[in-house]
């Protein structure tokens, strides 16, 4: 209950603050967000499994927004940014897909 | 290791092996989506002692993280809705470049005609009696000058959408097709027409009608239905043109299809002139090698810059 409030502090904060994204960052963007869904999935499950751990999910959410930025960062520069966004946000779907299916079952025992 | 089996399978498959890199990375990826560092992490709390904490409490790191999510996706958000209506702006910029344009092209046309009537104006004058009057009928015969006469209008048109065909016989789509309106011209061609338009595009000796996709282009400008073909030429026209192929053709696709086809009477049609044709020069071939040189020498006369036709 208190994360879903504090999300929903955060959204308000970003709607408030309304911060100008840098035009250099703006790419990374997106596929911040593809990770941090996943981490956020990923956390959800954990806590249904029983098994949620704050590092893992604080370590987790960050290391997974910096490689996927990374992992962007060095496909622009390589020229192949576009495939390796798909990529990533490909196997970050997948992960997403299955976490989701799993807190499904958790909730619903289907 | 075994018990990260039990921890984390909800569906009952066997988790394989330890956690070193594994050939097989997709699927294992799609077996176990959840991070391992959660069911190791819950191990060593199991070895240390320590139970699980159950409820929804979390420390104050998460909920920090948890505030940045938030802020992230609002972020997001706010910067995918602050490019649309760029991407608007792009749009109607583009549309309304393209509405200039089409009123720049409009206007240099009309000033085109304009001035083409002033040089035949000034070249009259400079020719003056005969010589004005056979180029006159020369460009009236040609499709470039513009001609006012009695004729006859063939009129098609697609049968209203929806409507079944009126019969199952195979005489093709109820539509109008290029070919009709070839054949139409052909024979008022044949039936004696000095000059023929197509829904006020006249057509010349190199005109063509042909179609790209579903619509119909005449001397590559596209024309949409009702179809006027209108022809000028002598009064038996009509009745020489009722005779012949397409119109009994188009008589009987239309009895069949519903299509409409008419052929009527018209006095005093105005037939628009063909825009002027582009002139095409030959040119003498420049050639590097010697033995082009030979080959062009060896054929007599080059062709004169101005000399060459259409």
């Amino acid at each position: 209950m208190i994360a879903v409030l504090a999300l929903l502090a955060g959204v308000l904060l970003g709607l408030w603050l309304d911060p100008t994204v840098p035009s250099a960052l703006q790419p990374y963007l997106p596929i911040a967000v593809v990770a941090a869904l996943d981490a956020v999935f990923g956390g959800v499950r954990a806590k249904l499994d029983r098994i949620f751990d704050d590092k893992q999910f604080v370590v987790s959410f960050i290391s997974n927004v910096l490689v996927a930025a990374l992992i962007v960062y060095l496909g622009d520069q390589l020229g192949v940014g576009g495939q390796l966004s798909t990529g990533v946000v490909v196997v970050l779907g997948v992960r997403i897909f299955g976490n989701v299916a799993a807190i499904r079952r958790h909730l619903f025992r289907a | 290791m075994s018990e990260r089996g039990v921890v984390n399978d909800e569906q009952g498959e066997g988790r394989r092996g330890g956690r070193g890199f594994s050939a097989d990375f997709l699927t294992e990826l799609f077996r176990n989506p959840l991070d391992p560092g959660y069911a190791d992490a819950a191990l060593r709390r199991a070895q240390r002692g320590q139970p699980g904490r159950a409820g929804w409490s979390v420390s104050p790191v998460s909920l920090v993280i948890v505030v940045l999510l938030g802020f992230l996706f609002a972020v997001a958000y706010r910067q995918t809705m602050a490019e649309e209506p760029g991407r608007a702006q792009a749009r109607s910029g583009l549309v309304a470049q393209i509405q200039q344009r089409q009123g720049e092209t409009d206007e240099l046309s009309i000033r085109a005609d304009a001035l083409r009537e002033e040089v035949n104006r000034q070249r009259e004058a400079a020719l003056g009696g005969s010589g004005a009057a056979r180029l006159r009928n020369l460009e009236a015969s040609t499709g470039l000058g513009k001609v006012r006469g009695d004729g006859v209008v063939v009129r098609l048109a697609d049968a209203p959408p929806g409507q079944q065909p009126l019969s199952g016989a195979k005489v093709g789509p109820p539509q109008v097709l290029y070919s009709d309106l070839q054949g139409v011209a052909n024979d008022l061609w044949g039936a004696g027409a000095e000059a023929i338009a197509i829904n006020g595009q006249r057509l010349t000796a190199t005109s063509t009608i042909r179609n790209a996709g579903q619509a119909i282009l005449v001397d590559f400008r596209p024309v949409t239905g009702p179809y006027e073909v209108s022809a000028i030429g002598p009064g038996a026209m009509r009745k020489r043109y009722e005779g012949s192929g397409s119109a009994l053709t188009m008589r009987k696709v239309a009895q069949d299809t519903g299509l409409s086809f008419e052929v009527r009477d018209a006095e005093d049609l105005t037939l628009p002139a063909a825009p002027e044709p582009q002139l095409r020069y030959a040119q003498p071939a420049v050639s590097t090698s010697p033995s082009g040189a030979d080959e062009l020498s060896g054929s007599g006369s080059s062709p004169s810059p101005s000399g060459g036709g259409r």
